[in-house]
């Protein structure tokens, strides 16, 4: 095992280097001008060739790449086209991104696992209907919808979470962007373990540790659930990366200045060093959450072995 | 915020335990609604692009800040005028010296005095290409700016403009490279504050936290996306004239949310409401609203300087003829702007009603005849671009549509990623068709309706997309600086004006107006400019 984890994270570093440097060239190529986005309706084209020389934007393409990442080496991420240091805006947007997404991940992975174990053990009753229809509903509904309509009615019209900002802390500020970014997910993650537990249920080894009068929670509990939770975990791996930097529709109806939202300012500004930068980090966090799912596998199936 | 309140305490240790920075005092205020006692505001703001520094916001969010911190020479008053702010008096006799004396008794929120040399040491930095302002155009004017702007990738040698002087502690002496009346009026623009020796020594400490002249002192720094407070500053010499004690200045991202906030009690003012609450908003906050006209024209230009299809000023005017601007205004944007009727702002000395005349009436049989006289455009189709990622799509198709019936021609709204993509396909001349524009002022003076967008020098320094040149109108322009009183300027840049209008490089389409709302902690309050009249601010 521990050999497997040295392997995965030496790994890591072409993959990020490579990422990098691909993140960089695909701003680069985005059509638009850095410091005309910054000067918005009104320029000054004699202030946008100093801004541009000082940002050695006429530089090509290679000289720039050398310039951020001969920086990021000196541990300096750079600053945006307006001063601010990239470090900082990572150091505050960062946990707050964090706190989401916890928060989300938690609503989906309690939620979702628990009313998929329900509606498996009460197949075809009033509660697995319920929980289908729940879930088509959590489905289809687009998440901007979901959050403005609970914002509405939770928040401003009975007063009872905050409507927006990171004012109130965790939790007040985060139960319900975190409900509403769990949503979908929740919903997959309960249909998910609802197949996968049916499947456990009928297998033989259950039918075996039943036969040998094991009590039924130990059954279900141990055998059928350990069993049945390897596609779950695969999923909310993967699910964590993206609640890290693809909550920008939440972050935007709730107003927390996170990842995702600097993320989406920063394109649309043409930042090519914050876009790296937020980037990189999310990868970081993508290639940690698969190399905990891959390690999770071999604990919850001990046949799984990485030797 | 009362089902929340259980919860709060572990909030708190939460934020502790991680160390997130919450908007210093926000928390409290933010929420209390009833909490009239207090005299705490709080404030809507978008993200200011840089750290508060007066000479590098551009922007009306940034600048709402900066206008609470900082104090300049004029500014303007409730009926739009100019009046002495710092300054007890400006003199000149040829627009070109001018002589500026300061009132006593006004510091910095550190207890340094305002002196002339503060004035001095500000606006040199502004206009110093070394430190890319972004107001460095607007220092312009005074004489030696060139020697700061050398160009990019070459040094500034001198840093100094000459023709700043700081003649005595409390007399400031201005020479302009040329005479400009309306010198007074763009000393109101927060670009022209005074700053601190303190700035000098940590400009960036400084953006976060600046230490400004001006009735309110920061009272925590600024927090990115997040906001800074304000409290009353005791020592400034009209502080009895400001009602409110402090203020919070709350950024939000999504200007929909702000409306919620500020429905639901958590929020003061938003100084803009969005375009998704101007159906409702007076129902929303009856007797808590305000809509009053805006120093801001919205445009349709045209490539005039490589494109010789709308060269004849017939096609332009007749393009502008079968524009239903009333329809525009009340439908398309539900009285959130009015019909324009000059280049200039109902809200500016000199603007005149319908002084555009039979060119910007609703007229489609004129206008087709016009379109035909012209000989119409090639490929009897008309492209108008505009930027998707504002609030313009419906009403550039609405516009195309009226075009489209009026004219007989085939007219499509071609949307642009960002407003700056369509300039750069102007600069490479490679758009070839109509786009919007628009204009919204930096100080109320005639000529800053005119100067900007359609001078000549606007092509290098300013906002003429078009590229359009008249040699009349810049000899009317200039004969407008050299006005001796502020009547004789106005009449000249009217007769600038005239020659626009006659012209038509841009089709004036609407005005803006200034819809804003305030809950029920404050019971009356003004906006000068787009930015809050702090005088005026009563708590209910």
């Amino acid at each position: 095992m521990g050999r497997f984890v040295v392997r995965r994270v030496l790994q890591a570093i072409p993959v990020l280097i490579g990422v990098t440097f691909l993140i960089y060239c695909l701003v680069f190529l985005l059509p638009g001008d850095p410091i005309r986005a910054l000067m918005g309706e009104k320029q000054d084209p004699h202030l946008a060739l100093v801004l541009r020389a000082r940002y050695h934007l006429d530089d090509p393409l290679v000289l720039q790449y050398w310039h951020y990442i001969s920086g990021v080496f000196r541990g300096d991420l750079g600053t945006t086209y307006t001063g601010r240091s990239i470090s900082d805006i990572v150091a505050q947007r960062f946990p707050i991104t964090l706190k989401l997404a916890l928060t989300a991940f938690g609503f989906e992975a309690v939620i979702g696992i628990l009313a998929g174990i329900l509606s498996a053990l009460k197949r075809g009753k009033f509660l697995d209907n319920v929980v289908f229809i729940a879930t088509l509903f959590l489905i289809s509904i687009p998440v901007f919808v979901l959050g403005n309509v609970l914002q509405l009615e939770l928040g401003v019209k009975f007063k009872l979470t905050p409507v927006a900002g990171i004012e109130d802390g965790w939790p007040a500020s985060y139960v319900l962007p975190g409900l509403v970014l769990a949503a979908t997910s929740m919903a997959y993650i309960a249909r998910l373990t609802r197949t996968s537990m049916i499947e456990s249920v009928r297998s033989d080894y259950v039918r075996t540790a039943i036969a040998k009068g094991l009590p039924r929670r130990r059954v279900i509990g141990v055998h059928a659930l350990r069993n049945s939770l390897i596609p779950v975990v695969t999923f909310l791996g993967m699910d964590l990366g993206s609640l890290m930097g693809g909550a920008i529709i939440t972050e935007r109806v709730f107003n927390l200045p996170g990842i995702g939202g600097q993320l989406a300012q920063s394109v649309s500004l043409r930042e090519g060093p914050v876009v790296v930068g937020l980037v990189t980090l999310l990868i970081l966090i993508y290639l940690v959450a698969n190399l905990v799912v891959d390690v999770l596998y071999a604990v919850l199936d001990p046949r799984i072995r990485y030797e | 915020m009362r089902g929340a309140k259980s919860a709060k305490w572990v909030a708190i240790a939460a934020v502790v335990a991680l160390g997130a920075t919450a908007c210093g005092g926000g928390g409290d205020t933010g929420n209390s609604g009833k909490g009239k006692s207090d005299g705490v505001v709080s404030v809507e703001i978008g993200q200011p692009q840089n750290t508060l520094v007066p000479s590098n916001t551009y922007e009306t969010e940034g600048g709402q800040v900066i206008h609470a911190l900082f104090t300049g020479l004029t500014k303007i008053d409730s009926s739009n005028k100019i009046v002495n702010d710092e300054a007890q008096s400006i003199t000149t006799k040829d627009n070109k010296v001018w002589t500026i004396k300061l009132k006593p008794g006004y510091t910095f929120h550190n207890g340094e005095q305002v002196t002339a040399q503060s004035y001095v040491d500000a606006w040199n930095y502004g206009a110093d290409q070394t430190n890319a302002q972004q107001t460095n155009a607007l220092f312009s004017h005074i004489q030696g700016y060139s020697d700061l702007n050398p160009g990019a990738k070459k040094t500034v040698k001198v840093h100094t403009m000459s023709g700043l002087k700081a003649v005595s502690a409390d007399t400031l002496q201005v020479t302009l490279t040329n005479p400009f009346s309306a010198f007074p009026t763009q000393l109101s623009f927060t670009g022209f504050v005074p700053l601190p020796k303190a700035f000098f020594k940590d400009p960036k400490g400084f953006g976060k936290k600046p230490i400004g002249n001006g009735p309110y002192e920061a009272k925590t720094s600024f927090v990115d996306n997040e906001g800074i407070s304000l409290t009353k500053y005791a020592k400034f010499p009209e502080a009895s004239q400001y009602k409110v004690k402090g203020i919070n200045f709350k950024v939000y991202s999504n200007q929909d949310t702000a409306y919620k906030d500020l429905v639901a009690g958590n929020l003061d003012v938003l100084p803009v409401i969005p375009t998704s609450g101007l159906a409702t908003y007076k129902k929303d906050l009856p007797g808590h609203n305000i809509d009053v006209p805006e120093g801001a024209v919205g445009f349709i230009g045209f490539p005039l300087k490589y494109n010789k299809a709308f060269a004849n000023p017939k096609i332009r005017q007749a393009i502008s003829m079968s524009i239903d601007r009333n329809i525009i205004s009340s439908k398309v944007f539900l009285g959130a702007r009015t019909p324009a009727d000059d280049y200039v702002s109902p809200l500016i000395d000199g603007y005149r009603k319908g002084a555009c005349g039979e060119s910007c009436t609703y007229n489609p049989t004129k206008a087709k005849q016009l379109f035909k006289e012209a000989g119409g455009l090639p490929g009897n189709s008309l492209e108008i671009g505009y930027n998707a990622d504002g609030d313009h799509k419906v009403w550039v198709e609405a516009v195309a549509n009226q075009i489209q019936k009026a004219l007989g021609v085939k007219v499509t709204a071609k949307p642009f990623e960002q407003f700056q993509s369509i300039l750069n396909d102007l600069g490479a001349k490679k758009y070839q068709g109509a786009f919007r524009m628009g204009w919204q002022m930096d100080y109320p003076n005639m000529e800053d309706f005119l100067r900007p967008i359609f001078s000549k020098d606007a092509i290098n320094n300013g906002s003429n997309y078009a590229g359009y040149t008249n040699p009349q109108f810049e000899k009317l322009l200039t004969e407008g600086d050299q006005g001796a009183t502020a009547a004789d300027a106005i009449k000249k840049y009217q007769a600038a004006d005239d020659v626009l209008l006659k012209d038509l490089p841009y089709i004036p389409v609407y005005f803006y107006r200034l819809n804003t709302g305030f809950s029920n902690k404050i019971s009356s309050m003004n906006l000068i400019a787009h930015q809050i009249d702090w005088t005026s601010v009563k708590l209910g």
